[in-house]
């Protein structure tokens, strides 16, 4: 079949943005059209509510793909353009639903219309019922029936769009709105399984994320640096462009672990990650800070200690895991596809710079108190300057 | 770079590159068709063999089959010939290609016998000969070096013994780090009944080895397929990589006598040095895991395994990597596990030592100055990095 297919997409929260909707429009518009990048002959249409995608049958397969990935969509159905005649209708839905009656000979359908040319000589109900009773006087006795509310199979038609197209099942899409509405944030990325749903969550309400790294070399291998590389590949996937900034950080910890208090020095290595991670947001333009901490996941992610990393920041600092456990958190990095590349053995180094015991409730005068004993301000300067740029490539999918 | 891990893997030599490049182009033919491409392609795997039984000094009685590499000629050796119900036995310092296979016996009811009260410096004790009759063993299973401490199994000497007080135990012989650096007489082979050899430890290709084995013995197969290579070990034969193989073994078999001779040196220069450095360094305190002395029967030249608390090896192989220094922390296969050296464990190193452990391991293009730098490097590493660990000692 070399037919011509045609993808409708549903966004749901745009719907709601009122006299800015032209603008989320337009982002998704662009959004779907850089997705699709190198396929030929796509054509984009933005009537009223959605958006319909024309292209030929055989790119349907990679085009659903791609969209999977593509934030601000809420739902999409691959379907073909008809005549608004009821037989041919009928036809369309017998030529799909026949293959899955054939497998499973207690199959149920319903059909469902939507009109927005209000000059079609019948209401959707009425479609509704002529179309499907056409259906099933040919594929009842295969063993079709109807079931309203939970059908196998969901024939859409929608009269009006300006075409009149057929759609088969929804398929689900991101939801969440189109990267780009919401600004860009510079997110904290660690190579754990947190920092990257962290950042994925702030893609999905439109954010373009942008990541930082802070590197150990020589006290960690080179594993680490290119763990994070491969995850920025995948979060790259779902945002088509990101940054990821390498700032070397061994000489900060060495000079903490060397002059502070060792219960602090977690915490007090965390202020300097935000304050150079707020410096280099003011220079490029990042608009916040995303980190991936979950409140008590481990001994930094007290409150205490939480209050105590963000009094060196005047930025806002958004921690979209906070209230989320392990298991929520795992769930999603399996479905965005970073969990497997996160839990790939990591060289750490905390023999070389972790206390004995963590302080769970650092105090701010001890901690000031310490850095009065480094000149942190000249290796924030030092650690920025050295700081290099990547800009990782999307990993196919 | 300066490449000190070649008990890891090892580049290739340009010879044995050129062999398998062209080959790569020209002999594309499957070896197993009756045209004549594919009759030149079996012949030059044929001359192949015979290479390698020559080189090794291998009497006829032996069989060669190629397998993917080191790995799968232990696997294919171990559960073809145990498998269900032959009972084993090994040391417990093997590779864990060894000591897994032998593990998966044990959904057979099969367990293997470990010899862990017959270790003697990493040696099996001649006491361990009366207890492998005692308990009917059919095969034991030794390396012939070491791969993280480099100590060499006395092979002709356990054979001798196991004919003599143990005839039903057969032995088999993990050789992946030691063809290329040991001398093979054909006396030696007189108890072998198996032997894996693998071409990356020896300057030839990934992705190739063998299992060279007694021809009267019946393997089961554990890949099935086309029957190539009598039905032992199926699978289209690779014969860019199999010509590999055979001339790295040539050549470094050929070059033995001055490769030897250059290990040592370059082992001596690495253990005086270290000497050197820890009159030095007052507070460099070290260990040696492999034999301190030049006792070359009983450890091999190629490999240095030391420790040196409390100062991790981990940290210590990234400082001389970012000055181009590339060093090994026991075995690569279980350098990802993160837990300390089995084998160091087992030699009676405690966590601590083991994990503050390096493997040095020299392959002939190595030179002195290399040594010398890395002495230098090492020397350096280890004062930036002991004041760090110092406060750690104390306070653990």
């Amino acid at each position: 079949m070399s037919r011509e297919r045609t993808i409708l997409i549903r966004y749901d929260e745009i719907a709601l943005k009122g006299k800015n909707r032209r603008f989320f429009i337009e982002r998704l518009r662009h959004n779907i059209r850089s997705g699709l990048r190198g396929l030929d002959g796509v054509r984009v249409e933005v009537p009223h509510g959605r958006v319909l995608l024309h292209c030929a049958d055989s790119q349907t397969q990679e085009i659903v793909k791609r969209l999977k990935v593509v934030s601000g969509i809420a739902s999409m159905s691959v379907g073909v353009m008809v005549e608004p005649d009821l037989e041919a209708m009928a036809r369309q839905g017998v030529e799909w639903i026949a293959p899955l009656v054939e497998k499973n000979p207690n199959a149920t359908f319903c059909v469902r219309t939507r009109r927005s040319h209000k000059g079609y000589e019948l209401t959707s109900t009425e479609v509704d019922r002529e179309v499907g009773g056409r259906i099933l006087e040919q594929l009842r006795p295969q063993g079709l029936s109807v079931n309203i509310d939970r059908a196998d199979f969901r024939l859409e038609i929608e009269i009006g769009l300006p075409h009149t197209v057929m759609f088969q099942n929804r398929i689900e899409g991101l939801r969440g709105l189109p990267v780009g509405t919401s600004g860009k944030v510079l997110g904290l990325l660690s190579g754990g399984i947190d920092s990257p749903v962290a950042l994925f969550r702030m893609i999905r309400r439109g954010c373009r994320a942008h990541a930082i790294f802070f590197d150990n070399q020589p006290y960690m291998g080179k594993g680490g640096h290119d763990k994070v590389q491969r995850l920025c590949r995948v979060l790259t996937r779902y945002q088509q462009a990101m940054r990821l900034w390498v700032v070397p950080f061994e000489e900060v910890q060495v000079a903490i672990r060397d002059n502070c208090r060792p219960d602090n020095r977690v915490v007090l290595y965390r202020r300097m990650m935000y304050r150079i991670a707020q410096a280099l947001a003011e220079r490029e333009g990042y608009q916040a800070l995303v980190t991936g901490e979950s409140l008590g996941q481990v001994a930094s992610q007290t409150l205490e200690n939480l209050n105590a990393v963000s009094r060196v920041v005047q930025c806002s600092v958004f921690r979209p895991l906070i209230g989320m456990d392990k298991n929520e958190i795992i769930t999603q990095a399996k479905n965005i596809g970073t969990f497997d590349i996160s839990i790939e053995p990591q060289p750490d180094c905390c023999s070389v710079f972790m206390p004995e015991h963590p302080v769970t409730k650092a105090r701010l005068p001890e901690l000031e108190n310490d850095e009065t004993r480094y000149p942190w301000e000249e290796l924030l300067q030092q650690a920025l300057e050295k700081t290099e740029v990547q800009d990782p490539e999307p990993s196919p999918f | 770079m300066i490449y000190l891990d070649n008990a890891a893997t090892t580049p290739m030599d340009p010879e044995v590159l050129k062999v398998v490049q062209r080959s790569m182009r020209d002999d594309y033919a499957n070896s197993g068709t009756v045209y004549s491409a594919g009759v030149d392609a079996n012949r030059k795997i044929e001359q192949a063999r015979e290479e390698i039984a020559f080189a090794l000094s291998l009497p006829s009685r032996f069989r060669i089959v190629f397998t993917s590499g080191g790995s799968e000629a232990n696997n294919l050796f171990i559960k073809g010939l145990c498998s269900p119900d032959r009972k084993a036995a090994y040391l417990g310092l093997e590779h864990p290609s060894v000591t897994e296979a032998l593990d998966s016996l044990k959904v057979f009811g099969n367990d293997p016998v470990r010899l862990v009260e017959y270790r003697e410096q990493g040696k099996m004790s001649r006491k361990a000969v009366p207890y492998l009759n005692e308990k009917r063993v059919r095969l034991l299973c030794l390396s012939h070096v070491n791969n993280e401490l480099g100590v060499v199994q006395p092979i002709v000497e356990i054979a001798a013994m196991l004919r003599e007080r143990s005839p039903q135990t057969r032995l088999f012989v993990d050789g992946v780090q030691a063809v290329g650096k040991c001398e093979f007489a054909e006396t030696f082979w007189e108890g072998v009944s198996g032997y894996s050899v693998s071409a990356h430890k020896l300057n030839g290709p990934k992705g190739i080895g063998c299992l060279i084995y007694d021809d009267r013995l019946d393997l089961k197969p554990q890949i099935h397929g086309g029957k190539q290579q009598g039905g032992t070990r199926s699978g289209t034969l690779p014969t860019p990589l199999i010509l590999g193989l055979a001339r790295a073994i040539r050549i470094s078999s050929e070059r033995l006598p001055e490769t030897r001779a250059h290990l040592e040196a370059l082992n001596e220069r690495l253990r005086s040095g270290l000497r050197r450095l820890q009159s030095d360094i007052p507070e460099l305190k070290l260990r040696f895991n492999s034999l301190p002395v030049a006792d070359w029967a009983r450890q091999s030249p190629a490999i240095c395994n030391f420790s040196f608390t409390p100062v991790e090896g981990e940290v210590v192989l990234h400082h001389l990597e970012k000055k181009g220094i590339l060093v090994g922390l026991g075995s690569a296969c279980s350098a990802h596990s993160k837990e300390p050296s089995r084998i160091l464990r087992a030699l009676g190193c405690s966590v601590k030592e083991a994990l503050c452990s390096l493997r040095i391991s020299f392959g002939p293009q190595n030179t002195l100055d290399e040594v010398d730098t890395f002495l230098r490097e090492f020397g350096q590493a280890y004062q930036t990095l002991y004041p760090a660990f110092r406060s750690k000692a104390i306070s653990t």
